[in-house]
């Protein structure tokens, strides 16, 4: 069981993580939205966490408040998202499917090259020494798997209030929502800033668990791979980016006897999922049910 | 009071009971580097050199004659792939020590773990500033090239005395790139040249047409590119194609073979600042280039011989704890091996590598003596070339 945990807490840790990530993506997609954005927002909270953690000016603060520098982290992450995300979600969100789609893609590309020419980000290398919060990362359960449980439960309740079926109404049909008198641009950039703040709080509780920080955690590849997670997943349930996040994550490790053909197979099971659940892996549960 | 909390409770259920574990026979020894995605092409040149080692040492009869063997783990590009490969090797390979990450960011994010674990670890191609003081256990054979880029600046300036104005262009995306570009920048002020135009471009532009407008621009009578091969291959053939005569210097990114087929006949004439080079008069050397040229038909690039000079490294560790304990590596518990290993890595015990003599101070950072200028010479038909020393 030791050996287990060890062996296998931070691919668990990372799997919760992911998941946090696909649900980012999963709740502009609730009101009909296709963004890429938040893997910006994702490593702009990992930088707001690894700059607090470890500029020296900032130490006396990191002093007198001890472990609740990292709840501050996550809040002050929160508002650094959720402003940056109303000021880029009102123009972007009047650009509809590709179009936005390519916006955001844009913001991700821009924000790179932005952080890796400012100073403070510590360029290509980025920062390290992280201070961590816990020894072992198996600990990190305790950030993550929280947050997880309460985004779920929000989810849960926001699926069943007014607001969520005003998000459903746009992703089935923006027009008849506009008509029925829907502020559709509104409702949009509700669900958008969501996602930004989740994944900014996801990305300041990221950057001790990985010690280190840089421009690569905010990289087109990361993005596709977060997209990838609520499609294989399935887009139409929250469960959808906990179970692709679970699969795509786990796959290539429990692959790992495979040695150099871990990948190759790892594609197949992706192209398999693509072609034979068109509707994710949640899909499958949901046509079940019905 | 919930930190102090939580981290009981969590190291009650995670304490790992300090059982006496023997070392495995072969002896195992762990390579993590990254044998997929788009740094592969880096991994797959460390593994090339690694298993020339394996071979060599055993050959030699290994460690007084235990056999080592390799545990390759691939680590894909990204931190926390690195993390993973690195807990697979040391919980489930339960190797007696490391080699590896590729890139300084996966050491940031993977060495702390090894460090706790009381794993040691040998950077072979980390060169980051800071990476030996991740901790106690983890040392590099990889110099950082303060020592070597100002050398190939010189090199060029012997050649074509006339030159006073420089322009200096790096991949800003590459942690590699931005840190030797300033040395090459401190080194072009220390000449008493001008910096003429300094220019950015990424590891994955394909287009170089600003930056190429700009030099040209600039009237430069040098230029000094650092940045990876793909890339400056790009960049050195957009160059030439746009008028620019005068000469090139790259850094040591344009250090690969795998530059030819993306600038072919352009790439002539390039100066190239080199930690190895494979043409370097040593016996271990001429004995590594033999082998590796036998099975993979082509000479080594340094990546290679800095992942061959890393085992090699711990192999002689292990070695040295053999005659300084007089006790078999296989007879010891593996959590006293580990730390016996790291202890004679960092004894500043000499080491003659194909990179020359090097060896490890007590805090983990590499002594290299010898650097290396080569100049690119390609073949009639430009499809393949060699690096040739500089005279």
């Amino acid at each position: 069981m030791e050996d287990f945990l060890a062996r296998y807490g931070f691919l668990f840790v990372t799997i919760l993580q992911q998941a946090l990530l696909g649900l980012s993506l999963y709740l502009p997609l609730m009101a009909g939205q296709l963004s890429l954005a938040s893997i910006g927002f994702y490593s702009l909270g990992g930088y707001v966490a690894a700059i607090m953690g470890t500029h020296p000016a900032l130490a006396p603060l990191r002093d007198a408040l001890g472990f609740y520098v990292y709840p501050l982290e996550w809040l002050v992450a929160l508002a650094a998202s959720t402003i940056l995300g109303a000021a880029l979600g009102y123009p972007a969100l009047r650009l509809r499917g590709i179009y936005l789609a390519l916006a955001t893609i844009a913001f991700v590309q821009v924000f790179g090259v932005v952080v890796l020419n400012m100073p403070i980000a510590g360029g290509a290398i980025g920062i390290f020494g992280i201070p961590q919060p816990f020894e072992n990362r198996l600990a990190y359960v305790w950030f993550f798997g929280p947050l997880l449980v309460l985004t779920l439960l929000f989810l849960w309740r926001l699926e069943r209030s007014g607001t969520g079926r005003l998000f459903f109404s746009i992703r089935e049909d923006e027009l008849a929502a506009g008509a029925m008198g829907v502020n559709v641009t509104a409702r949009k950039v509700q669900a958008f800033v969501l996602g930004c703040a989740l994944a900014g709080v996801v990305g300041a509780m990221s950057a001790p668990l990985l010690n280190t920080w840089n421009a690569r955690q905010g990289t087109f590849d990361a993005a596709v791979a977060c997209l990838a997670y609520v499609l294989i997943g399935g887009r139409r349930s929250k469960w959808g980016a906990l179970l692709g996040a679970a699969l795509l994550v786990s796959l290539p490790e429990l692959l790992r006897p495979l040695q150099n053909s871990r990948m190759i197979l790892n594609g197949v099971v992706l192209v398999l999922a693509c072609i034979y659940m068109p509707q994710g892996i949640a899909g499958l549960f949901a046509r079940r049910k019905a | 009071m919930t930190r102090v909390f939580l981290s009981v409770a969590l190291s009650l259920v995670l304490a790992m009971p300090a059982m006496a574990e023997p070392v495995a026979k072969p002896i195992p020894i762990g390579v993590a580097v990254a044998t997929t995605s788009n740094i592969a092409l880096f991994g797959q040149e460390q593994v090339n050199g690694a298993k020339i080692a394996e071979a060599y040492f055993n050959a030699q009869g290994g460690v007084n004659g235990t056999p080592i063997k390799l545990v390759f783990q691939d680590t894909a590009g990204d931190e926390a792939g690195a993390v993973n490969a690195f807990q697979s090797l040391i919980t489930t390979a339960k190797v007696v020590g490391i080699v590896g990450p590729t890139l300084s960011q996966q050491a940031f994010a993977a060495d702390p773990l090894a460090n706790s674990a009381k794993v040691p670890v040998v950077a072979p191609s980390n060169t980051a500033k800071g990476i030996p003081q991740i901790g106690d256990y983890i040392s590099r054979i990889s110099a950082p090239m303060t020592v070597v880029a100002p050398k190939s600046l010189q090199k060029a300036l012997a050649l074509n005395p006339g030159i006073r104005k420089v322009a200096v262009l790096y991949a800003q995306n590459d942690a590699f790139s931005t840190s030797e570009t300033s040395v090459f920048q401190e080194a072009i002020k220390t000449l008493n040249l001008k910096i003429v135009s300094l220019q950015k471009f990424q590891t994955t532009d394909t287009d170089f047409t600003t930056q190429v407008t700009a030099v040209l621009g600039s009237a430069a009578d040098l230029v000094v590119v650092s940045g990876l091969a793909a890339d400056s291959g790009n960049l050195v053939k957009q160059l030439r194609q746009f008028g620019y005569k005068g000469p090139i210097v790259g850094g040591n990114g344009l250090n690969s073979p795998n530059m030819f087929p993306v600038c072919g006949a352009l790439c002539e004439g390039i100066l190239v600042a080199q930690a190895y080079s494979p043409q370097a008069d040593l016996p271990v050397n001429k004995e590594f280039v033999k082998r590796f040229e036998a099975v993979y038909k082509k000479s080594p690039a340094q990546f290679s011989a800095q992942a061959f000079a890393a085992v090699q490294a711990i192999v002689e560790a292990l070695r040295k704890v053999e005659k300084d304990t007089k006790k078999k590596i296989t007879a010891m518990d593996l959590a006293a091996a580990r730390q016996a290993v790291n202890k004679a890595l960092l004894s500043g015990m000499l080491l003659h590598t194909p990179l020359g003599e090097i060896s490890l101070d007590p805090k983990g950072e590499v002594n290299q003596k010898q650097f290396y200028v080569s100049t690119i010479r390609m073949n009639p038909g430009g499809k393949t070339g060699a690096f040739v020393l500089t005279k």
